[in-house]
């Protein structure tokens, strides 16, 4: 009953970053709220894994923090590779 | 008293997830929402996790492997996110 709420709770926090991801035109901003929107969504991957008892979801959350977070670092050096490109 | 203290860690982690989200409102600079995100974000992860840890302490090393990939990759990512979105030229 509580992990339900507290989930409830978390699904409010995603929708923070989800929004300011959509109204912002900065590049940068976007990589930001992207990022956070990572994380919390593997955090909620996890509690429902721990709500469920099911270790597979769990490790489907596990990789998605370390190898999205991996993603979005080459992303994020790839975005300023075109930009030093467009100004040169 | 197990189940509470889990629970009070998960409550605090979601405290610090809307304290460190909020500002990603606002019209400061890049910089001012990475510090608050990495800092209040990545503690109330931990946080919630070691809170479902308490809770389940069989699937810990799937839990651990968390807190380990959160706390290296956020202070990576944070550092990645300031580089690239600062001025380029500036740091020859």
């Amino acid at each position: 009953m509580i992990l339900n709420l507290a989930l409830i709770a978390m699904i409010l926090t995603l929708l923070i970053p989800m929004y300011e991801a959509w109204q912002d035109d900065d590049i940068w901003q976007k990589m930001l709220a992207f990022a956070s929107a990572a994380t919390k969504c593997s955090i909620m991957i996890l509690v429902v894994s721990v709500l469920r008892d099911d270790w597979m979801i769990g490790v489907v959350g596990v990789i998605i923090l370390s190898v999205g977070n991996a993603g979005l670092m080459l992303l994020a050096h790839v975005l300023k590779r075109m930009n030093d490109l467009a100004n040169e | 008293m197990i189940n509470l203290l889990s629970y009070t860690c998960i409550v605090l982690g979601i405290f610090f997830w809307f304290w460190g989200t909020l500002p990603l409102l606002g019209d400061r600079s890049v910089l001012f929402k990475l510090h608050s995100l990495s800092v209040a974000d990545t503690l109330g992860s931990m946080s919630i996790i070691i809170g479902l840890l308490l809770k389940i302490p069989s699937e810990w090393p799937l839990l651990i492997l968390a807190i380990i990939s959160l706390a290296i990759w956020n202070t990576v990512l944070g550092y990645v996110l300031a580089y690239c979105s600062s001025s380029e030229g500036s740091h020859e």
